[in-house]
């Protein structure tokens, strides 16, 4: 007894000790520091160690802030991208890059980098908006076909099946033929083919979330179905979601291209990544940075895109612990 | 003391491809207010879907209820309406499950998660329930405790979030609390700890307890009554005792004698009961226990034995139990 009582006078003195250290050295004092951590801090501590993550935020920041500012710098410094002077067409028309037109001219005279800037933002709008869509769509479907399984399970997910037996880019084309080509159209269709893949990710996710034991537990406190689902289920469920839909971002903004395009998309004059890639197909060997700028464009965009998605991957699973 | 809680020849049933599975098949108990009840068995012999009956908690289907009642105080928790039961889990019964490691949603801090029951059942604002969950956690020993509440489980050690898992499950004061081997995953210091708590709050509010568990030193320690399962059955019933002192079935014996004991001088081996537990889709004939028991005879393989009375509350379910000359280590002839 009397031992325990030494050491444990020991102790305290070398806590004083400790204490009067930081004090004479202008420290703080206080008890243990336990900093809250929390699943997202822990997250974007770690997307900020992945450098290609990063760069690609950077990069989507960037055509983000762009788009969004292109009616305040553009045309005062670029010209207009849609309006055309129709005296001086021939003088403007197709001249390489210089430091009045950076990206050169169109075959129109129209400021190549002026439409591409505008072009970001229809690829950014049908992008998110597209994407939105099929998640809306994906998680409500997912969580219905994960939680009450049998029939609704087997009607949502031979559905989605049905979906995925259609090959995308025709299945698209089939619906905008039906809609008729516009912005609002293409993001419809890109949309409601995409819940497919968003519902059976989510449906497969609920279903490993939902064999935890604080499922039962929660079940056991008296909480109902759509509490558990909402608050137990669902918050231990998305990361695979935000994943994928940041990855399918880049996917939509391919499509939108793709439709655009094959002019199933945004129609001209209204500048897309996709129809300019059209627009310039004819002019690919007399003036080729018209189809380099735009193609550069969708290139980094969905690159940006998918790279974000991959770190997300990374810094939401709990077990990369460095 | 009052009966709060009667089972009477329940059975739940899994239908499965292979055929009905009984994991319990005909368990009869009553439970008074402030009294503990152990359930012991081996696994897969029923001790937790018997709790997880209790609660309703049993997923339909496969499961279904194919005989039998569950009384709390009087009302039949198996003729209740969905929001009936709601409101009776976690308030009026809680239950802690065995794995303190996944019992705790990882997304919220352990203070919100005590706190839910409270929001649920009594309608606290937030505020309220975030301070009484503070106040929990202190009771069920966490140092620091309002701090603690704001932490994530996975800041937790495992016996400080078996005691959050407690401190949940008597947030309501509920009347049962029913244990499902809550000590199972943590090691022996800290076993005891969770087990003295439980006893604590037990003293302090009256709770009645079911304890579930294979550790029959838990029971040795801390019940008024021993429910002994078999094959979704109980073999025998009565005070610790009673069982543990003056055990009359066969399967009782065994468990017994394969604990591990520092008071007899003879360092011999343990005696395990040979043999696999029986599959519940196909019960054997008779006496469940026939395979494995030493003693069995003709009658066993026939006939099922019923619980028979030996007086005081004690029962076991074996066709010579009490029978004079039938005792311990009495015949090892005649095996199956």
């Amino acid at each position: 007894m009397a031992d325990q009582d030494h050491r444990h006078k020991i102790d305290l003195e070398q806590v004083a000790e400790h204490v009067e250290e930081q004090v004479a050295y202008g420290l703080e004092v206080q008890g243990p520091v336990r900093p809250t951590r929390t699943l997202w801090r822990d997250t974007v501590r770690r997307l900020r160690k992945n450098k290609l993550a990063v760069a690609g935020l950077i990069w989507v920041s960037i055509v983000l802030v762009m788009a969004v500012t292109a009616d305040l710098w553009v045309p005062p410094l670029l010209g207009d991208p849609i309006a055309l002077d129709t005296t001086q067409v021939s003088a403007r028309r197709l001249q390489p890059p210089s430091w009045e037109h950076p990206f050169g001219t169109d075959n129109l005279g129209r400021d190549v980098a002026a439409r591409v800037v505008y072009g970001a933002r229809v690829s950014l709008r049908v992008g998110v908006l597209a994407v939105s869509i099929s998640v809306v769509i994906g998680l409500l479907m997912g969580a219905i076909a994960a939680f009450y399984g049998g029939l609704s399970d087997t009607i949502i997910m031979r559905l989605a099946d049905v979906f995925f037996a259609f090959p995308y880019i025709l299945f698209a084309i089939a619906m905008i033929a039906l809609l008729g080509p516009s912005e609002t159209n293409v993001f419809i269709a890109i949309g409601i083919l995409g819940w497919p893949s968003i519902a059976r990710v989510f449906r497969s996710s609920i279903l490993s979330v939902k064999e935890n034991e604080y499922v039962d537990a929660a079940r056991a406190l008296g909480a109902s179905d759509p509490r558990i689902l909402s608050r137990h289920i669902l918050p231990n469920a998305v990361a695979p979601i935000i994943v994928y839909g940041t990855m399918s971002i880049g996917g939509a903004i391919l499509s939108e291209a793709a439709l655009s395009f094959l002019g199933m998309g945004v129609q001209p004059p209204q500048p897309s990544w996709g129809n300019m890639l059209a627009e310039a197909r004819s002019m690919m060997v007399v003036a080729p940075w018209i189809m380099l700028w735009p193609g550069l464009a969708i290139l980094t965009t969905v690159l940006a895109f998918v790279l974000m998605g991959d770190g997300l991957r990374d810094a939401l699973d709990v077990k990369m612990k460095e | 003391m009052s009966t709060l809680l009667e089972v009477n020849g329940l059975q739940t049933y899994f239908d499965t491809i292979d055929g009905v599975l009984k994991a319990v098949d005909g368990v009869t108990f009553s439970l008074d207010r402030g009294a503990t009840l152990g359930i012991v068995g081996e696994s897969g012999s029923g001790k937790s879907v018997t709790a997880l009956s209790i609660m309703r908690l049993i997923p339909m289907p496969p499961g279904r209820f194919a005989g039998g009642d569950i009384r709390y105080e009087d009302r039949s928790i198996l003729e209740m309406s969905a929001a009936e039961v709601r409101s009776l889990r976690g308030n009026n019964i809680a239950m802690i499950f065995q794995d303190p490691m996944t019992s705790l949603n990882p997304v919220y801090r352990v203070g919100k998660q005590i706190g839910e029951s409270l929001r649920l059942h009594k309608g606290m604002s937030r505020k309220s329930a975030d301070v009484r969950a503070a106040e929990l956690l202190d009771v069920v020993g966490i140092p620091n405790a309002s701090q603690r509440a704001k932490d994530y489980p996975h800041q937790f050690s495992g016996g400080m979030r078996q005691r959050a898992m407690i401190a949940m499950a008597v947030a309501c004061d509920p009347d049962i609390l029913i244990a499902d081997e809550p000590t199972t995953a943590l090691d022996v210091t800290i076993q005891a700890q969770i087990l003295d708590l439980m006893i604590e709050l037990q003293q302090e509010k009256d709770t009645a307890i079911i304890m579930i568990t294979h550790d029959l030193g838990i029971v040795a320690d801390m019940v008024d009554n021993v429910m002994v399962m078999y094959a979704g059955r109980p073999v025998e019933e009565g005070t610790v005792d009673q069982v543990f002192y003056d055990p009359k079935h066969p399967y009782t014996w065994g468990l017994l004698d394969s604990l591990p004991r520092y008071d007899v001088d003879d360092k011999g081996r343990l005696i395990p009961i040979e043999g696999q537990p029986p599959s519940l889709i196909a019960v054997p004939s008779g006496c469940a226990f026939h395979p494995r028991c030493p003693y069995a005879r003709d009658v066993c393989r026939a006939e099922e034995p019923k619980l028979s009375n030996l007086g005081d509350g004690h029962v076991a379910a074996c066709h010579f139990a009490g029978s004079s000359g039938f005792v311990r280590g009495s015949t090892a002839g005649g095996a199956a």
